[in-house]
């Protein structure tokens, strides 16, 4: 099968891969019996919970601590309290997946051209307004048309379409933590990558045990103040900031994103507090993307983002001494160049998601040959 | 202010030798709840004036707890058949929850016949959610296509049982199952979510009964069944007003716990603020002050 045979089938809701005759049919049989339930949903003991008297449960992968009584779920719709014991329902339940290009994450810095296989399940652990992938990630996995891909069959679908990364994505891996866990260990087998493209919104040691799995992490940072995260996202800002460096803090790659809505979270002042606090919890030389804002979901009522915003946005953080600082979703916009902070020359050449002209060498600027981080091979 | 009528139906009988409604009393007492809550000395015909003939009728029951804890089918069922019966058309009633799955496992059997009571969940084939989400304050939230447009009004059968962190669930909480994403709305006691949800046109202007089933309550621990805390009380809470009918059901819950020793759920933090938030939005009443219960034994 071509790739575009495959993209085809993606967005048609193709089973191919379940028919595969990559997949055994003896192991397809044994891991659907393992994993899944009449009803279509897995039911694979979730981690990271403690155990409560009464048959009652507390959640411990992420900052909400969901606590929650027989039969019920928590706010992320996909972990369920089964008489006492907490599963999840959307193990290897996959709904939606693509082979993407990696800027599209975006990761700049990671591997730049090359594709990866993307999957998601449904739910998440907040709700943003502004979410684009509302179809999926504020649905309960019942709710959506999914695949069973086991670990196996996503590293070996990755592998099989020359995909070097599986990325974890569109709706929130967190909640879907221990299929990302053990797929990313099988993609490793196979010498794939792992990406990871989250709000940061989980605990320190479910991440802890993350980061020894995945090779790049994107974060998605909504705004530098709690009152967004309280209004727009239903989330908390400080975890995320401490999921930020604690993953600074490891051999993980790390990108940030920042989606500019216009009124909400684009003042400068407050940019300017959030470059400055990279600066000097992370360093300089961590990606920061500014997005261009579409209206959709819930907000549709504010207009896209200005593009004069996004520069004075990307102008304020490289004065505040951030070496990587980007434009997205403003295809052909300079912003989306990688630039060598040293002599200010074009590294990586972009537009939208397409690498035109890739200047470095090794992991330097052939120009002046001062080092650009990254994951460059 | 006119007061709120709630009417509490008490009954000896209403529970069988095995444990389960008995379906003659379930009907004297709904009989009798109507025609106290309508001033009617006809049950039936106060069936008429609260239901035009041609109106398909929606019984949201609660199957969450699967048989231990759900609105058992011999209430349900008889509710259904008196509705059809009096109304003249069976299979305009129709008795559903959010999942075939939940409902079969609370001992209902799944009907869409014509002619005949219809039972089914929401996810039935060809029916699902809204595709677009409504949004009302703090909620936006996909409804059943069954709440949302297969009927006309709606009868919320709920049980009445403590809740971990709502306080109490009662009728108003029942509608979390006609939405798709109720577990973003569990947040600081469930408060404002469920009064803004309620507000939301196709549960406001739709709903026009609750019946809260306090057979057996579970007053403490809940919504799980824990036998250890709950209670007998043979009793169904009638009313119009769907903010007063749960608050005299979390009076009834706290009268259970005063009697067992345990702390008030204010004590506990957790305290059902969303009556308070209802009425504020114009919902109903929630104060004992402006509430009338008449309470009757048959």
């Amino acid at each position: 099968m071509r790739r575009r045979d495959f993209l085809k089938g993606t967005a048609a809701g193709s089973g191919w891969l379940l028919t595969s005759n990559s997949l055994r049919t003896g192991q397809q049989r044994l891991l659907a019996t393992e994993a899944r339930t009449a009803a279509g949903l897995s039911r694979v003991e979730a981690r990271y919970y403690d155990r409560l008297p009464d048959r009652e449960i507390k959640c411990r992968l992420c900052p909400r601590f969901c606590q929650l009584g027989d039969k019920e779920r928590g706010f992320c719709g996909v972990r369920e309290n089964q008489n006492g014991k907490y599963y999840t329902l959307v193990y290897g339940q996959v709904a939606s997946y693509n082979i993407d290009p990696i800027e599209k994450k975006p990761l700049f810095h990671f591997l730049p051209g090359a594709m990866a296989f993307s999957l998601a399940t449904a739910g998440c652990n907040v709700a943003c307004k502004f979410c684009q992938n509302w179809e999926i990630s504020q649905m309960r996995p019942e709710q959506v048309q999914s695949r069973y891909l086991p670990p196996e069959a996503v590293a070996e679908a990755a592998a099989r379409y020359n995909c070097p990364i599986v990325a974890y994505t569109y709706s929130e891996p967190v909640i879907f933590y221990e299929f990302m866990y053990d797929t990313s260990l099988e993609t490793r087998k196979k010498g794939l990558r792992n990406a990871v493209i989250t709000n940061g919104f989980i605990n320190p040691e479910p991440l802890a045990e993350l980061i020894k799995v995945v090779e790049a992490i994107k974060i998605d940072l909504k705004a530098f103040n709690q009152d967004f995260y309280t209004n727009y996202v239903r989330g908390q800002l400080k975890p995320v900031l401490d999921s930020i460096k604690q993953i600074a803090s490891s051999k993980v790659w790390l990108e940030i994103v920042y989606l500019v809505i216009p009124t909400l979270n684009d003042k400068a002042e407050e940019i300017r507090q959030m470059a400055r606090w990279l600066k000097t919890e992370i360093g300089p030389d961590y990606p920061l993307h500014f997005s261009r804002f579409q209206p959709m979901y819930l907000i549709k009522n504010l207009p896209p983002t200005p593009i004069s915003t996004l520069e004075r946005l990307r102008d304020i953080a490289l004065e505040e001494g951030l070496h990587y600082v980007y434009l997205g979703n403003v295809p052909g916009h300079p912003g989306e160049n990688t630039y060598c902070p040293n002599c200010g020359q074009v590294v990586i050449e972009r537009y939208g998601y397409t690498i035109k002209k890739n200047s470095l060498s090794g992991n330097k600027c052939r120009h002046c040959h001062q080092i650009i981080p990254g994951v460059w091979s | 202010m006119e007061k709120a009528r709630v009417v509490i139906i008490r009954s000896e009988r209403a529970l069988a030798a095995n444990g389960l409604p008995d379906p003659s009393s379930m009907l004297r007492m709904f009989r009798k709840g109507l025609e106290i809550l309508t001033g009617s000395n006809q049950a039936e015909e106060a069936l008429r004036q609260l239901f035009q003939p041609a109106e398909n009728i929606g019984i949201k029951i609660n199957t969450i707890g699967r048989r231990a804890i759900s609105t058992y089918p011999e209430m349900a069922v008889t509710l259904g058949l008196w509705l059809g019966k009096t109304l003249g058309h069976e299979d305009k009633i129709i008795i559903w929850d959010r999942t075939n799955e939940e409902l079969k496992e609370a001992g209902y059997k799944l009907s869409r016949s014509v002619g005949s009571l219809r039972i089914m969940g929401t996810d039935s084939s060809g029916i699902g959610y809204t595709s677009q989400p409504v949004i009302n304050r703090s909620v936006a939230s996909l409804f059943s296509r069954i709440q949302a447009e297969l009927v006309d009004s709606a009868i919320s059968l709920a049980l009445l049982k403590d809740h971990g962190i709502a306080g109490i669930t009662g009728g108003m909480k029942n509608y979390f199952g006609a939405i798709h994403n109720p577990n973003k709305y569990h947040d600081s006691n469930c408060d404002p979510y469920l009064a803004d949800l309620f507000e939301i046109d196709l549960i406001r202007k739709k709903h026009r009964l609750t019946i809260l089933d306090a057979l057996r309550v579970q007053y403490h621990r809940g919504p799980s069944y824990h036998p250890q805390w709950n209670e007998k009380t043979n009793q169904l809470i009638f009313g119009f007003d769907p903010v007063a009918v749960d608050a005299v059901g979390w009076k009834l819950i706290e009268n259970l716990r005063a009697k067992k020793g345990l702390p008030t759920l204010s004590e506990e933090r957790r305290e059902p603020t969303y009556l308070q938030t209802a009425e504020n939005s114009g919902l109903g009443l929630a104060h004992f002050d402006n509430i009338e219960i008449i309470e009757e034994e048959v």
